[in-house]
């Protein structure tokens, strides 16, 4: 379960990309555990209206007091800034539930992040890449789509077919970007930064 | 996946949808009902059973469906659809909780390496055969597969060896991801190998690395992957150490 681990981008786009979840350790703390990341989950959505999702559905797909009552593993948000990162890493802080938070980005600005809301991290995981038959994949800006979601839902077709779309006039960036959030269950991608990207890519 | 003949009106919404770009939509053969009129097949080899083109709700005449999966196939299934939580860790996804509980769990421990190949990904998926190669290959340098991982727990057929069971090294996934530890000083070696066999693969990998430190030194696996060549991107994840045991009896 490494599905937030390997987005891709240049520092400028990441930069406007932090994936946020809080995780219920197994035989560890999940007795008791559905109010408190409950409560986590109050405080995300309080600094984060980008997506939000358990593994099973997203805000895109699902009411968010649906989600929200359904709780019992996992919470996803995505942060668009830093700032307000900071501002709910601090707010998670302080409300101490004794539940595993994870943050995704560029390391330099999560450690920003950290030191401003008093944070010292436990551990980080890095990314080493893809290796193996890389000219296989997809092109690079495509790629940055199709990543923010880990466990690869998103469909290379899906993001052709809404470009075309786009193009024609038929679709917004924004309103493709949260088409394609709609497969990613996790509620992990990035509904705005994938407009940023197809905007891009439809020249519009 | 399937799409039944009978149901499907050849509408061409589902394709989109599916990530091993799968499905066609050929003229229907004489007796399968309004020959030359469109429908759509799911090509039964390369579908992962995801479940993405059924989850996307498009299909006007409710034409998809996924039989019930039996052995092997059920392996393509529990290794691509997120939806599926494995007794084993309940945990949905396809690994563990990895390092994303370690302030609670205490799994990885400084002067140990952790460290996964998540075989087909990104997005291109991958035949069990590349995780077998890449998981004998990590076996004879040392490492230790995490017991936990649906890998080692329902693919390997001996986890001492690596090797993945005979009948499913054809089976395809959306990725398949291999957790293993080896002690600091063996790593180099664990680099030099995944390098080897990331030239034998038919997919790709990605490939993730933990390493906890003592105090504030810095990160003692950072110098031994950039001296075997590899790249540290500038994004991962960061635990921000919020977690602790609280079920009854058990300590942080």
């Amino acid at each position: 379960m490494t599905h937030t681990l390997h987005r891709r981008g240049e520092k400028e786009e990441l930069l406007q990309d932090f994936p946020m979840l809080a995780l219920v350790a197994q035989r560890f703390n999940e007795q008791g555990a559905r109010p408190k990341l409950q409560r986590i989950a109050e405080i995300m959505l309080k600094h984060s209206d980008i997506n939000f999702g358990d593994c099973r559905v997203n805000k895109f797909t699902t009411p968010v007091e649906e989600i929200k009552d359904n709780l019992s593993v996992v919470a996803h948000v995505v942060f668009r800034d830093k700032e307000s990162l900071t501002a709910c890493m601090r707010e998670l802080k302080e409300a101490d539930q004794g539940i595993s938070v994870i943050v995704s980005g560029c390391f330099e600005a999560v450690e920003e992040c950290c030191q401003k809301a008093g944070i010292k991290p436990h551990l980080t995981e890095f990314s080493l890449g893809v290796h193996g038959r890389t000219e296989l994949l997809p092109e690079e800006p495509v790629l940055e789509i199709l990543t923010m979601c880990g466990h690869a839902m998103v469909a290379k077709n899906q993001v052709t077919h809404l470009l075309e779309r786009i193009r024609k006039g038929k679709i917004t960036p924004e309103e493709a970007g949260q088409e394609l959030a709609k497969p990613c269950v996790c509620g992990i991608f990035n509904p705005e930064r994938a407009a940023r990207l197809l905007g891009r890519l439809a020249g519009v | 996946m399937r799409s039944d003949p009978e149901k499907c009106i050849g509408c061409r919404k589902c394709a989109v949808y599916c990530p091993m770009d799968c499905i066609t939509y050929p003229a229907r053969p004489e007796g399968a009902g309004g020959k030359g009129k469109l429908m759509a097949v799911v090509d039964q080899d390369e579908c992962v059973e995801c479940g993405c083109c059924l989850r996307a709700q498009v299909c006007p005449s409710g034409a998809l469906f996924r039989p019930e999966l039996t052995w092997p196939r059920n392996v393509r299934a529990a290794f691509s659809d997120p939806t599926i939580t494995f007794k084993e860790t309940n945990v949905s996804g396809r690994g563990t909780e990895e390092m994303k509980t370690n302030d609670v769990t205490g799994r990885f421990k400084p002067g140990m390496v952790g460290f996964a190949t998540e075989m087909g990904r990104p997005g291109l998926g991958a035949r069990l055969r590349d995780l077998d190669k890449m998981a004998q290959a990590l076996a004879k340098v040392g490492a230790r597969f995490e017991p936990l991982n649906p890998v080692t727990s329902l693919v390997m057929e001996d986890p001492a060896s690596g090797r993945v069971k005979a009948d499913l090294l054809d089976e395809k996934v959306l990725s398949a991801i291999i957790e293993a530890e080896i002690e600091l000083d063996k790593f180099p070696s664990v680099l030099k190998v995944i390098k080897e066999v990331a030239g034998e693969v038919e997919s790709v990998f990605s490939l993730d690395v933990i390493c906890p430190t003592r105090g504030d030194e810095p990160n003692p696996a950072l110098p031994l992957i950039a001296r075997a060549g590899f790249q540290v991107r500038i994004n991962g994840k960061t635990n921000l150490g919020f977690g602790r045991a609280s079920n009854q009896g058990v300590k942080s």
